[in-house]
């Protein structure tokens, strides 16, 4: 049992004990309390969120575009991705693996754009009207992971 | 020698003995049994500690059902406090409301949601009211979408095109933190509702 040693009365009398014991009930109902209250209010399902803005309205900027970085645009489809760097650019098609979509290949793209444009904080996202939020959340999850955290989506035409 | 009971019979010494002595004692025995306090202490200090560390002021911030499985992503921020849109396959939710069915809105050539938007303006001009005095907390036009993961992108485009239309611009896609899913070859396709 918890206990502290206190200093001896130094009396006449018999020699007292030199354990005192420490009254543990309250601090076993306030951790009881703090215990309940912890579980009652306890939130196990981490919650988080991926920030995109709406692309697609008509743009107001005049501002003249940043030669360091490029106009990135990701069109997911039933085929697969396609990115298209830059005005103009090529187009980058990226089959889907199956019923999967190519993750570990649009990443690598994405990286070698970063790793060439390391400015480059943009893309925009397209999608088409099939398909789904968990492909589309996973495709805006690997831009983030790449660098890419200004996410814009628009719908693809 | 003397016939005795059966039993044990320790040597003369050991009943002279304090520590061994004891043993073999039959008086009758106390009621009392201290309980270990100790272990007990211990473990609920560290169940405390491991709960405290895992607090989260901000609770809940959506309104979790069964009919809402969120897709996972490993590089989300912490989700904010902000009026949540819940996107199931039925329905369209606000604050935890039904607003609208989903096949009710199936058919509709425009792009956006009359009743989530007038739902949302009604739901910004309350907040604005609120906070006209409070400075610290301006409206700032967020919002938060929890969707199905199955469900397709053209009601989330229209939902997204609501809330921007309601003023909510800033716009937050609610997910589960976790490991980035490897596609989800389980997931059964829904068709596309039918326009």
């Amino acid at each position: 049992m918890a206990g502290a040693a206190v200093p001896e009365g130094g009396g006449k009398g018999k020699r007292k004990s030199v354990d005192a014991v420490i009254n543990v009930v309250p601090f076993i109902d306030l951790l009881s309390c703090c215990l309940s209250f912890l579980l009652i209010t306890a939130v196990w399902t981490q919650v988080g969120k991926l920030q995109v803005s709406q692309a697609g309205g008509a743009s107001t900027d005049t501002t003249p575009p940043d030669p360091k970085t490029l106009v990135l645009t990701l069109t997911i489809s039933g085929k697969g991705y396609t990115l298209i760097a830059g005005q103009g650019g090529q187009n980058i098609d990226i089959a889907r693996k199956g019923t999967e979509y190519d993750l570990q290949a649009l990443g690598d793209k994405l990286k070698d754009i970063k790793t060439a444009y390391p400015d480059q904080r943009t893309i925009s996202v397209a999608a088409e009207d099939d398909v789904q939020y968990n492909d589309l959340v996973q495709t805006i999850d690997t831009c983030v992971k790449m660098g890419l955290d200004g996410v814009s989506v628009q719908a693809a035409t | 020698m003397a016939i005795q009971t059966p039993g044990k019979r320790p040597a003369k010494r050991f009943l002279k003995s304090k520590v061994m002595g004891g043993k073999f004692h039959k008086g009758k025995k106390s009621g009392n049994a201290d309980l270990q306090l100790t272990s007990m202490v211990d473990m609920f200090t560290l169940l405390v500690i491991f709960l405290l560390s895992n607090f989260s002021a901000s609770g809940d911030v959506l309104f979790m059902s069964k009919e809402i499985q969120l897709p996972t992503a490993s590089h989300g921020t912490e989700i904010e406090r902000a009026p949540v849109v819940a996107i199931t396959d039925s329905f369209i939710g606000l604050e935890g409301q039904k607003v609208v069915d989903v096949d009710q809105i199936a058919h509709d050539e425009i792009l956006n949601i009359q009743q989530l938007e007038d739902n949302l303006r009604d739901l910004k001009k309350r907040e604005e009211f609120v906070h006209q005095l409070d400075k610290d907390h301006q409206f700032a036009g967020k919002i938060n979408i929890q969707a199905d993961k199955r469900t397709h992108f053209k009601i989330i485009k229209r939902v997204m095109y609501s809330c921007a239309m309601a003023g909510y611009g800033n716009i937050n896609f609610a997910i589960l933190a976790g490991k980035q899913e490897k596609g989800a070859p389980g997931t059964p396709a829904t068709p596309p509702p039918a326009n």
